[in-house]
């Protein structure tokens, strides 16, 4: 019997995951993860309500159950480095590193140094391995075939007839203009991630695309990838609402958490406000450089952020840039101010999964990225890739977008797979 | 349903609730208005108050209402002084409940020890009663164990130092405050036939509304007021009065009163029939002092186990307990009036409370004890120590039956250590 170690938030999807793991026979521990306990002024941290919550459901089905105490290391890798960030005047995604650096690290290790052959998570995402199908009529280049609930299979088609049909329907379709969703229906065989990865683990989007969280795992290792199971990547939330309610889960109305691990988006100004000091400064309009008001500190905005300027009458203003050196920030009325629209991105400290280089995705076609979590997924430009300095990669997007605060990540993919990203420069 | 968590919460019975409700509408007048209606409610009132306080033999204006026992708790520290602060101290024991220890925490202060089940240390008492000693706090019975700690010596000494006191000159007061709030229903209470200065009790835990409560303060001490307003409550608590909260309190009070000692004895003869089912199990340990434990408290530990495990199977089953304090070792903080009697991590960890009430039947009982027994047994099964466990302890009991009485130690409550550690230890 595969031992998982699956880490339990007290939430609905992770509930759900420890009754699914449970009834495909594994044998299951359930591990909350202590990250964070702090109350802040205004938000009472909820983290003894959701242990109980998740260990009331593990206690139900009969598994084990632990507390892993990951305060300290959350402190220094994940709120230090939102901190830092913060301070260099970007917005930073602590998910991102939570689950680069905790969720799919360190958990990682430890389970497997407890012995773990697997751990698992309620995240909505799938993990496959890219392998050959050779002259299987039905299946195209990319699709994803549910084999069991541990791996989804890749489809690299090598049949020619295929790959000719596949073109015309991909150009058929483009001539209506539409782009396939998998984005995998044009493009060389040669130049594809599941070619170049066969047999190997690779991470993919959730079958409820609406719920889809690859955004915020695309830097977990490629190893830790091979070991972990998503049991609710393949459900829809309907569907994992409708099991907890059959299997009458105190959990299954429970209202989900937001935003990052330990507060809530709108809780994220009062956080840091504990951590940084405050500085008021000016708002000025950009046309005008005129002062429209005072800010309490501009590292508090966000590029496109409209809320909270005190300014109060007419048009909303947004945020189209800030000097957190002179702690001004820039305000306008345009919406298509052109700082709030880009159609070119450069990404720093980059991850790309399965050992693709910046090169490898010059060649790929048909690629899309997302810019945020449930964002749309946006066309890039085929054989915009490039680096851009030693580290950096800059692309293309084939129309403009509504522009991307700095520390926030673009991530890439071919179909569902998810190939990686960075940290928007 | 079988409720075994009284010490918690009790639900307010039939009576207390008739009586508390023409209160919330039908005369729901402000008692400090002029006309007659409400000089109805405002008799009333202090009728309810007379009640309350003859039960623990006061009058009604000895009496502050209160929000509840913390207050309570609070208020009555504000009888220290200002000018004194900073050249006296506060004893109260280890094992107090945490309003009592954040409040002690304000002053400079020192705490008392208890033995193994949990009593007071006399000899540690009255080594710390030093002259800068201005106040006391002891609750009658403890929340966790149940135990009950011997008041009337605790109020000699008390009179003795405050006379030596007198005789050398020493002019710095002397207050000694209980928190009764476990104890109003199964304990005969009476602060004049005690001797203390301040008794806090609540409503809660007998019958009675929850956010009700009051505090006993004897005429030769000064308390001041943490809420200011109209001045009610003798001025030292302001705020329109809880008028169906005091009916309320009164009325469980009573009932409380009339059925003392009916209840002292079926409490008891509940908790006899649970205990000696729960005895079968080889591990188990009775907590607290058997021979000073409020009829209705039975503390257990199965060490080894995870008390929280047990609580959330006995659940499923519709029994509801708790373990010693609310959050337990899980959460990081370990009970402190377990870690106080000694007990060992996985003592600790294995505890649970059980505390009968009014809800409570003999086949509730023999049903409650057969689940529990059953689930603890499954749980130890679970983690291999079912028979391992049960064994080792037999050995460790053989082995010293030539010296120590280890049985006799089980029996009041002692704890093996020893035993437990290897064990648990060894195995998990």
């Amino acid at each position: 019997m595969s031992k998982v170690f699956l880490g339990m938030s007290g939430g609905v999807d992770s509930s759900v995951s420890a009754i699914l793991l449970k009834e495909q026979g594994y044998d299951v521990t359930g591990v909350y993860m202590k990250n964070w306990s702090r109350d802040l002024p205004g938000m009472h941290c909820p983290w003894a309500d959701d242990l109980a919550d998740a260990k009331r459901v593990a206690v139900n089905l009969d598994l084990n159950f632990e507390v892993w105490d990951f305060e300290q290391e959350y402190h220094n890798k994940v709120v230090d480095y939102m901190l830092s960030e913060f301070k260099a005047g970007h917005t930073p995604n602590p998910d991102v590193i939570c689950n680069e650096l905790i969720k799919f690290k360190l958990f990682y290790d430890r389970a497997m140094a407890q012995g773990a052959d697997f751990i698992a998570t309620g995240h909505y995402a799938r993990t496959g391995v890219a392998e050959n199908i050779i002259n299987k009529q039905e299946v195209q280049l990319g699709d994803v075939i549910s084999t069991s609930m541990e791996k989804e299979r890749i489809v690299n088609v090598e049949s020619s007839k295929n790959c000719q049909k596949r073109l015309k329907r991909g150009e058929a379709r483009r001539a209506k203009g539409n782009t396939r969703e998998d984005g995998l229906a044009t493009g060389s065989l040669e130049t594809n991630i599941t070619t170049l990865n066969m047999g190997k683990s690779v991470l993919l989007r959730s079958a409820d695309e609406n719920k889809d969280q690859t955004y915020f795992l695309y830097r977990m290792s490629d190893e830790a990838t091979a070991h972990t199971l998503f049991p609710v990547g393949n459900l829809t939330k309907p569907q994992v609402k409708q099991i907890a309610s059959d299997h009458h889960l105190d959990v299954a109305h429970k209202k989900e958490s937001m935003g990052i691990c330990f507060v809530g988006e709108v809780g994220i100004k009062d956080f840091l406000k504990q951590y940084l000091p405050t500085t008021p400064g000016e708002i000025r309009e950009q046309e005008t450089d005129r002062i429209l008001g005072y800010h309490d500190g501009a590292i508090f905005y966000t590029l496109g952020q409209r809320h909270g300027l005190y300014i109060s009458g007419g048009l909303p203003y947004y945020v189209v840039g800030k000097d957190t050196k002179k702690n001004i920030v820039y305000v306008s009325k345009d919406l298509n101010h052109k700082n709030l629209w880009t159609d070119q991105i450069t990404l720093e400290n980059l991850h790309l999964r399965n050992n693709l280089t910046i090169s490898n995705l010059s060649h790929f076609s048909n690629l899309t990225v997302r810019t945020r979590h449930r964002g749309e997924l946006l066309p890039v430009e085929d054989g915009s890739i490039r680096q851009s300095s030693a580290k950096n990669l800059t692309f293309n997007l084939t129309k403009s977008t509504r522009a991307i605060a700095p520390g926030q990540s673009a991530v890439f993919y071919q179909g569902t797979i998810c190939l990686g990203g960075g940290f928007i420069i | 349903m079988i409720y075994l968590d009284h010490a918690a919460a009790t639900p307010v019975t039939p009576k207390v609730l008739q009586a508390m409700t023409p209160y919330f509408s039908r005369d729901f007048f402000n008692p400090s208005s002029p006309y007659l209606p409400a000089k109805h409610v405002r008799e009333a009132y202090n009728s309810a108050k007379n009640t309350i306080a003859n039960a623990i033999g006061a009058k009604g204006n000895d009496l502050i209402i209160t929000a509840g026992a913390t207050e309570s708790i609070n208020l009555a520290f504000t009888a220290i002084p200002a000018n004194l602060k900073d050249s006296t101290t506060v004893l109260t024991l280890s094992t107090e409940h945490p309003a009592v220890l954040a409040a002690a925490k304000q002053f400079s202060h020192k705490l008392i020890k208890v033995d193994h089940t949990g009593l007071i240390n006399l000899p540690d008492f009255k080594a710390k009663l030093t002259d800068d000693v201005i106040f006391i706090s002891i609750a009658l019975a403890n929340n966790e164990l149940g135990t009950i700690q011997p008041l009337s010596e605790i109020a000699e000494i008390v009179r003795q130092t405050r006379q030596d006191r007198y005789k050398r000159g020493i002019s710095t007061p002397l207050y000694l405050h209980s928190d009764a709030s476990q104890a109003l229903n199964l304990l005969d209470i009476n602060v004049a036939r005690l001797g203390i200065d301040l008794l806090t009790i609540s409503a809660a835990k007998c019958g009675g509304p929850k956010g009700i409560g009051a505090l006993y303060a004897s005429h030769n001490l000064q308390l001041h007021p943490l809420i200011h307003g109209g001045g009610q409550e003798q001025g030292l608590r302001s705020g329109t009065e809880n008028v169906p909260g005091v009916i309320g309190f009164a009325t469980a009070v009573s009932e409380a009163k009339k059925h003392l000692a009916g209840n002292r004895k079926k409490y008891t003869s509940l908790k006899l029939t649970l205990k000696s089912a729960l005895s079968e199990l080889d591990s188990i340990i009775f907590l607290g002092n058997p021979k000073h434990q409020l009829a209705n408290f039975l503390p257990i530990s199965l060490p080894g186990l995870d008390a929280e495990r047990l609580i959330y199977k006995l659940e499923q089953q519709e029994i509801y307990l708790s373990t010693g304090a609310a959050c337990a070792a899980n959460k990081g903080s370990k009970s402190h009036v377990l870690t106080a009697i000694g007990l060992s991590d996985e003592e600790i960890s294995g505890s649970l409370r059980i505390s009968l009430g009014s809800t409570n039947t003999p086949d509730q009982i023999i049903k409650a004890a057969d689940i529990i027994k059953q689930t603890i047994i499954q749980e130890y099964a679970r983690i291999g120590l079912a028979n391992i466990y049960q064994d080792r302890l037999k050995e460790q009991l053989a082995s010293c039956e030539e010296g120590e009485p280890c049985e006799d130690r089980r029996s009041t409550g002692s704890i093996e250590t020893n035993i437990s550690k290897t064990n648990t230890r060894r195995i998990l």
